[in-house]
């Protein structure tokens, strides 16, 4: 339990430990540095470091807790993270220079997982450690292991070579033999370059004492060193991807782990089909600006694994100009693999253990897609798939930002792909799934209705372009034919539809809630202005499950808006209809879409305005005798402008300021025409810009109440 | 969910096709829609259209001893595979295998010897991988013709005697035995598909060669395994050859979702699967005399065929089957289990079941 605890915290700590260097460029370095010493002094691991390199020589180890204590700790801190290059010295100082004998020398070993680097003076005390000591044999062997494991980690060689005489001589030990001509090995070629004077060095040495170099070496010299790196493998491999790549990256790195997940973070290695061409190629990798992209254009070299591009943005700027078919189905394949094998398949337990890496990706993915302002196909077919598996709450942000990148589904495959399973997460979820969706579905609309703009545009500007393009675009022509622009519009009505149903019942589910019903204006707010913001000739009215909860709606915001969409959606039915009358072959609005907003309109006039609720024709209507039966005294105006929920407390206020004096208050009075038309003033002037709009382009100049001509009518 | 009325608009009669890019055609074709660029790859994935043949061709006894190198036979058979899919190879060339090899024996060699400065020459070192073409195998000309990977290693890398045989030390392949052609077709130029991956040594080899072809092909490995509807469908193609190459037995297991679990061995006399067979097979074979058709086989039978099965079962045991899965099937034909990993003990039925398993691959492509 201790050791757990103490865990936690030598955890914490060391975070701190790296962040403090970044850090102390803002602060006061003096500040930093006490803090880091306050902290190190309470380090539990620090004091554990400090009880190895303190501790007096002849010390038992048998029942000896304190140094129990202290090593499990020693070798928690290195199963997790790794060591620091300090603590690395310490403990193969201790180790080496056999303090408390040799009985700890092979556990501490088999602990020093260097977390970065190990410093070179560590080693070379040890080496001389060797010849002092009496090291057992097997335990020098399993440290020369060691050396030969941590070789590329070691932070200089210098001295080491310093010493190779010394290292040599260790060879006239059997046992030792094999490991130190290794390390000599490593330590050589470092220097001699080409020489392959190690080699000469060792067959002559062979025939000297041939009964100590149980190596062979034939003629020519053969790779006879093996890895001995087995004692440390699985924690070093572990704790190096835990820490991530930076060290990786810093040490040029040593061991390369094959297994899927490092599939991920790919190794840039250049195509050597390219080189073919003669051409002096740069590999994408060296690029680091967009000047030297637009100078290199020419000659640039793709990865070997077209993955590894995901991240850069340099990158994707170049696959999104050069058209490069192959390459992008190559990123498409890897994708798409990762995805199904990650998520889908789930082979090694899935997503839910590595959620953390997991997130990364899905995030490194988005930023791909919102760089590209679109998704990438093997993304789409995946989600298509995992709608149906998805749980609604996995990955939620990642998984609804992808979804709002897919593009334009063909209706006829919207409902089946799309709405069945985003209707059955939708009734089953929370309410933050619910608003999560709608504003995922908003992004999606209008990420198709600006990509309609963008190219219908260039369509208009094109033709001649269009044809010439033919070739190149082989068979995709036949299928992207079929999106016509009647397709499209097919698909987006089907969409707004589909989240008109979703809205109205959410909205009866959630009893109304406001946040959600915030949610679904935006999305209105996107659909009323789909003619003139984006040019597509479509209108779509809400359905009344909207509608009405946004009319009577408790706060005045909702209303607000309900009163600015329908505004913007008489701007546009108006201007569509000018340009119906003006070009011939203009699209036709039904009649129906008409008569829905004329309805709309008439209802929210006679009911904001005319104080004219539950009057027949209209949509909500009670029977006479329930209306009586619940004594509302005129309910008729109960949801004007004066009495509707929203804005009864602003028409009590402008009360209490037209007539200060006033004892009772009598809001009905605020009906005669001057204080109404004050009224409304002091409306607009709250900020109510929707309501003004809706009023000037909806309410005739004559702003009498009870003038049942108050509404224009379409048509 | 009701029908979209879609008389709100009306289709201009010129109606342009939206063209989703003018300047920057190909590329962005390739990943916009799934459904209208990827399409091009034939299989609509996005729309899980991709299903296993519901109908299949009966094991023919191919009489590709003929046209295959025997000893690429004998490597083929009796030996116990373990399945994977792979993503189409970019820039893989048949002709350039031998350059593979050396390129592969450098590559385990240097893997193997990590830290140690490696001799690029594949001879030098204790491996040796030969690439090499399975000809005649590929059934249609969609199919790549199958690539044989075999690293050998020198028994004793010193004190080899001439005449010493090289061990060989893991072997796979990679094929594509009657792949769906749409989907072959549709793939650009410079793409190789070869689905089918299989495996037999040890682990760590195989994880190398896999690394290797990542590296060098931009392609990525998943393990397949073998469902419960294409070991059924095993089950049934197996019987279905009785007559011309006795099955010695039909041995399924099944575990049921018990705890604790429940493993079945359900072994069939092969003269009484078959009779079930027939009596399955019995109102096609009646009905039609045209060869074609009586020598193909529907999904609707092999069910048919494993219900029997299960009914015998239920019959003496009181357990009904269809609560479980299938786990395993072993013939004398060969084996398959649910992990992915099948044995092909006669050559003479290779193909079919190559071709089902090819099928199995190429579902799990991605795109």
């Amino acid at each position: 339990m201790a050791a757990t605890i103490n865990m936690s915290d030598s955890e914490r700590s060391s975070p701190n430990d790296q962040s403090v260097s970044s850090r102390s460029s803002n602060r006061s370095l003096r500040v930093a540095e006490k803090e880091r010493r306050k902290n190190e002094a309470e380090d539990p691991f620090v004091l554990a470091l400090k009880y190895f390199s303190d501790v007096e020589a002849g010390t038992p180890v048998y029942g000896n807790d304190d140094f129990e204590r202290n090593l499990v700790l020693v070798e928690k801190v290195a199963y997790s993270r790794g060591l620091p290059p300090e603590a690395i010295s310490i403990m193969l100082e201790f180790a080496m220079s056999l303090r408390m004998g040799s009985a700890p020398c092979v556990r501490v070993l088999k602990c020093l997982i260097p977390a970065t680097v190990v410093p070179q003076e560590a080693v070379v005390r040890a080496v001389v450690w060797l010849g002092v000591g009496k090291i057992p044999i097997s335990t020098q062997v399993l440290f020369i292991k060691w050396v030969l494991t941590v070789f590329d980690m070691i932070d200089a060689k210098d001295q080491l070579r310093a010493i190779y005489g010394f290292i040599f001589s260790y060879v006239t030990e059997e046992n030792l033999c094999p490991y130190i001509c290794h390390l000599l090995y490593l330590l050589t070629r470092k220097e001699s370059g080409k020489q392959p004077f190690l080699l000469h060095l060792l067959s002559l040495y062979k025939v000297f004492c041939p009964e100590l170099v149980t190596l062979s070496i034939p003629s020519r010299m053969r790779s006879g060193f093996r890895n001995h790196i087995s004692p440390w493998k699985s924690a070093l491999i572990a704790v190096q991807k835990r820490n991530g790549s930076q060290i990786a990256s810093s040490m040029g790195l040593a061991f390369t782990t094959m297994d899927k997940t490092s599939s991920r973070k790919r190794v840039q290695k250049s195509a050597p089909t390219d080189q073919s061409s003669g051409r002096k190629m740069v590999p994408l990798v060296q690029l680091h600006s967009f000047a030297e992209l637009l100078e290199n254009m020419h000659r640039i070299e793709l990865p070997a694994q077209m993955g590894s591009l995901l991240g850069s943005s340099l990158a994707l700027q170049y696959l999104d100009c050069v058209q490069d078919e192959s390459a992008l189905l190559r990123l498409n394949f890897w994708l798409g693999y990762t995805l199904h094998e990650e998520f889908l398949f789930c082979g090694d337990g899935g997503a839910t253990q590595n959620s953390e890496e997991a997130l990364q990706f899905l995030n490194k993915l988005l930023s791909a897609h919102h760089f590209l302002q679109e998704g990438f196909s093997s993304s789409e077919a995946f989600l298509y798939k995992f709608l149906s598996v998805w749980d609604g709450s996995l990955l939620r942000p990642q998984i609804l930002g992808l979804l709002s990148n897919i593009p334009v589904v063909p209706s006829s495959q919207i409902g089946r792909l799309l709405f069945e399973p985003l209707m059955q997460l939708f009734f089953t979820s929370s309410l933050f799934f619910k608003c999560g969706l709608m504003e995922c579905l908003n992004s999606m609309l209008l990420k198709w209705l600006t990509w309609h703009s963008v190219y219908a545009l260039e369509d208009d500007l094109d033709i001649s372009l269009n044809t010439s393009c033919l070739r190149l675009e082989h068979k995709q022509t036949v299928n992207l034919a079929n999106m016509t622009l009647s397709g499209f519009k097919d698909s987006v009505m089907e969409l707004v539809r589909f989240v008109g149903r979703l809205a109205s019942v959410g909205l009866q589910i959630e009893g109304c809630h406001s946040l959600f019903l915030s949610f679904v204006l935006d999305f209105y707010e996107t659909v009323c202005d789909t003619f003139l913001k984006y040019g597509l000739p479509l209108v779509v009215m809400p359905p009344s499950g909207v509608f009405y909860p946004a009319l009577l709606a408790t706060d005045p915001i909702s209303v607000d808006r309900l009163a600015y969409i329908m505004h913007r959606y008489k701007v546009n039915l108006t201007s569509a209809k000018a340009q119906e009358k003006q070009t011939k072959q203009a699209f036709h609005i039904s009649r129906q879409t008409f008569h829905e907003f004329n309805h709309y309109v008439v209802v929210m006039v006679s009911c904001l305005w005319n104080s004219k609720m539950f009057q027949p024709g209209l949509d909500v209507q009670l029977g006479e005798e329930l209306l009586l039966k619940s004594n509302v005294p005129q309910y008729w105006t109960s949801f004007d402008l004066i009495h509707h929920p929203a804005f009864m407390s602003y028409a009590v206020d402008f009360h209490q300021k037209c007539w200060p004096g006033k004892k009772d208050m009598d809001l009905s009075s605020i009906k005669h025409s001057k204080p109404w038309s004050w009224y409304l003033e002091y409306l607009f002037n709250q900020g109510y810009d929707g309501l003004k709009q809706f009023a000037q382009s909806n309410i005739s100049r004559q702003l009498t109440a009870g003038d049942g001509q108050g509404d224009t009518q379409q048509r | 969910m009701e029908r979209p009325q879609n008389s709100v608009v009306r289709t201009p009669p010129n109606s342009t096709a939206v063209q989703r890019r003018s300047k920057s055609k190909s590329y962005r074709q390739s990943y916009r829609s799934c459904l209208g660029a990827a399409s091009r790859l034939g299989l609509t994935p996005g729309l899980t259209a991709r299903r296993l043949n519901s109908s299949r061709r009966a094991l023919k006894s191919h009489i590709i001893t003929e046209k295959v190198n025997p000893d690429h036979l004998a490597l083929l058979v009796k030996r116990e595979w373990r399945l994977s899919y792979i993503t189409p190879l970019h820039q893989f060339r048949h002709t350039q295998l031998k350059r593979y090899s050396r390129q592969l024996s450098a590559f385990i060699a240097a893997e193997k010897q990590q830290g140690v400065a490696m001799e690029v020459e594949g001879s030098q070192s204790g491996f040796r991988v030969s690439f090499s073409v399975v000809q005649g195998l590929a059934a249609t000309d969609d199919d790549a013709e199958t690539v044989l990977i075999q690293p050998q290693i020198f028994s004793r890398p010193v004190f080899a005697k001439q005449d010493e045989p090289q061990k060989s030390v893991w072997s796979g392949w990679l094929t594509c035995i009657n792949g769906n052609p749409e989907y072959l077709q549709s793939l650009p130029k410079g793409f190789t598909s070869l689905p089918l991956f299989g495996g037999s040594g040890a682990e760590v080899l195989t994880s190398l060669v896999k690394s290797w072809f990542q590296q060098t092909f931009d392609c990525c490995f998943g393990p397949l395994e073998i469902n419960h509807t294409s070991l059924q469908w095993l089950a049934a193609l197996w019987t279905n050859c009785h007559t011309e190459s006795n099955l010695q037995h039909l041995k399924m297991i099944w575990t049921l979702p018990v705890v604790p679990p429940l493993q079945i061995t359900y072994t069939v006399n092969p003269q009484d699967a078959w009779e079930l067979w027939m009596s399955v097979r019995k109102d096609r074979l009646e009905k039609t005399e045209d060869e074609e058709e009586a020598g193909s086989i529907d999904i609707e039978e092999v069910m048919r065929f494993v219900q029997g099965l299960k009914s015998h079962f239920y019959r003496h045991f009181r357990l009904d089957l269809s609560a479980g899965n299938l786990n395993q099937v072993s013939t004398a034909l060969g084996s398959a289990k649910f992990s992915g990993k099948i044995k092909i003990s006669n050559s003479r039925y290779m193909i079919t079941t190559l071709t089902l398993l090819t099928e199995c691959a190429l579902l799990k492509m991605p795109v």
